[in-house]
């Protein structure tokens, strides 16, 4: 018993000493390409990158479509094209496996 | 193993202790934004004293009047997840026709309201008998927040793309009013005597304080900006979801208004019906959501980054104590459970 507490403190110890870490290392995670350069320039003015990676595994593309079109309708400076390229980037990357 | 992993550790702890959810009881029950739980914390002990487990980034929480059921939305799945209260179990999710954000029950709870941020926009009516969709209400703009006004009478629904505050008549579903050119974030109701909506104190896109609306003249009347009170250097740079201020309420007595401000890591205290600054407490990082006791005594302050809720007692306006949560806590809400 003795031994599994201590073990349980040193993991609870590295979780915690470890978390922020984690989250600011999410933009590296992503692979680079057009798509990661428009989606750092337009959603992190207003939103923590966690705010879009937290959705990963969720959506399909039609999904993360109707996420950017959303945006776009709440000031995001996006054009067409670069709505595609970072939809398309998106679901690539952070999209549903189907 | 994550942090994640050990924060459920942590929580799995006090379960084991702590009974669940018996007879009525008050909770107070906080959503996390960024996970697929939340937590049930017994506001006698500050403790949780229950986790609700499969709601995938889930966003608005509501409870049944008499007490045996919750609902959440789920952006992630775009359901209406309905949970039993006695085993916290999810039964079943109510399929939408699109991402939702917040939601509202009737005051019958005969019915749950869902704002559909998906373009073009909706509320969609839950029937909480069938647990199906039984109405789409169209909207200008995708919903972010929905309200029942606490009388029961008016559904308000929020549109931050749409740039927009309907009042909705729940007995007809028609819209009767609407307000604004700017994106409309949390609101607040303040009521008269006999229960019918007297003001709504709203939160706006960019800005930080909130408009107040004097709901039978149907227009706004004054808007207040919070105190510049932290110095340069100290104050959070954001982002802030175009949202500096977002999470505001009116304490079950009538007598305050608690209002939370991002940049400042604050919730501000105004007297009511007069609106005077009262005072300030910190409440830690990008403070979000709040809600009360039924009796007044406390404030629960969610503050997101540091997936921590932290609890103040009003009449003191001093913190109590701060409860490590889920990921990511947002909205908030206070519900007697049976």
């Amino acid at each position: 018993m003795l031994r599994f507490l201590s073990g349980l403190v040193v993991v609870l110890v590295f979780a915690v000493v470890t978390a922020p870490a984690g989250r600011t290392a999410q933009s590296e995670e992503l692979p680079d390409g057009p798509g990661k350069k428009i989606l750092l320039a337009s959603c992190t003015s207003c939103h923590e990158l966690t705010e879009v990676t937290k959705l990963r595994g969720y959506y399909t593309k039609d999904d993360w479509r109707d996420v950017i079109v959303t945006m776009v309708k709440y000031g995001a400076t996006l054009n067409d094209k670069e709505s595609d390229v970072l939809v398309d980037y998106l679901a690539a990357n952070l999209g549903k496996k189907e | 193993m994550t942090h994640g992993f050990a924060r459920s550790l942590i929580v799995g702890a006090f379960l084991v202790v702590t009974p669940l959810v018996s007879s009525a009881q008050v909770r107070i029950v906080q959503t996390n934004s960024g996970g697929d739980n939340i937590h049930l914390i017994d506001p006698a002990t500050h403790k949780i004293v229950g986790e609700i487990k499969g709601v995938p980034i889930n966003h608005g929480a509501a409870a049944a009047p008499d007490g045996t059921h919750l609902y959440f939305s789920s952006e992630a799945e775009r359901v209406l997840a309905v949970v039993d209260v006695k085993s916290l179990a999810v039964t079943k999710k109510v399929p939408l026709t699109g991402r939702p954000n917040n939601i509202s029950i009737s005051r019958d709870g005969k019915r749950v309201y869902v704002g559909i941020v998906s373009e073009p926009g909706a509320v969609d009516v839950i029937d909480t008998a069938s647990l199906e969709r039984v109405k789409s209400i169209p909207t200008k703009g995708g919903i972010h927040n929905v309200y029942v006004t606490p009388d029961g009478r008016f559904i308000v629904a929020g549109s931050i793309a749409g740039r927009n505050m309907m009042v909705i008549d729940a007995k007809t579903d028609e819209p009767v009013w609407s307000l604004f050119n700017e994106g409309v974030r949390p609101i607040a109701f303040e009521t008269n005597p006999d229960g019918s909506t007297k003001r709504l104190f709203v939160q706006l896109s960019e800005l930080h304080g909130f408009a107040v609306v004097d709901f039978a003249q149907r227009k706004e009347v004054a808007r207040v900006v919070l105190p510049d009170d932290v110095p340069a250097e100290q104050r959070d740079k954001g982002p802030f979801n175009a949202s500096p201020s977002h999470g505001l309420g009116v304490a079950p007595n009538g007598r305050t208004l608690w209002v939370t401000s991002r940049p400042n890591g604050k919730a501000y205290i105004y007297s009511l019906p007069d609106l005077k600054l009262m005072g300030s407490v910190d409440v830690g990082k990008r403070p979000d959501w709040v809600t009360f006791t039924p009796d007044s005594k406390y404030i629960y302050v969610a503050t997101e980054p540091s997936d921590s809720v932290t609890v103040i007692d009003v009449a003191s306006m001093k913190e109590v104590t701060r409860i490590t949560v889920g990921d990511g806590p947002k909205r908030n809400i206070t519900a007697v459970l049976k």
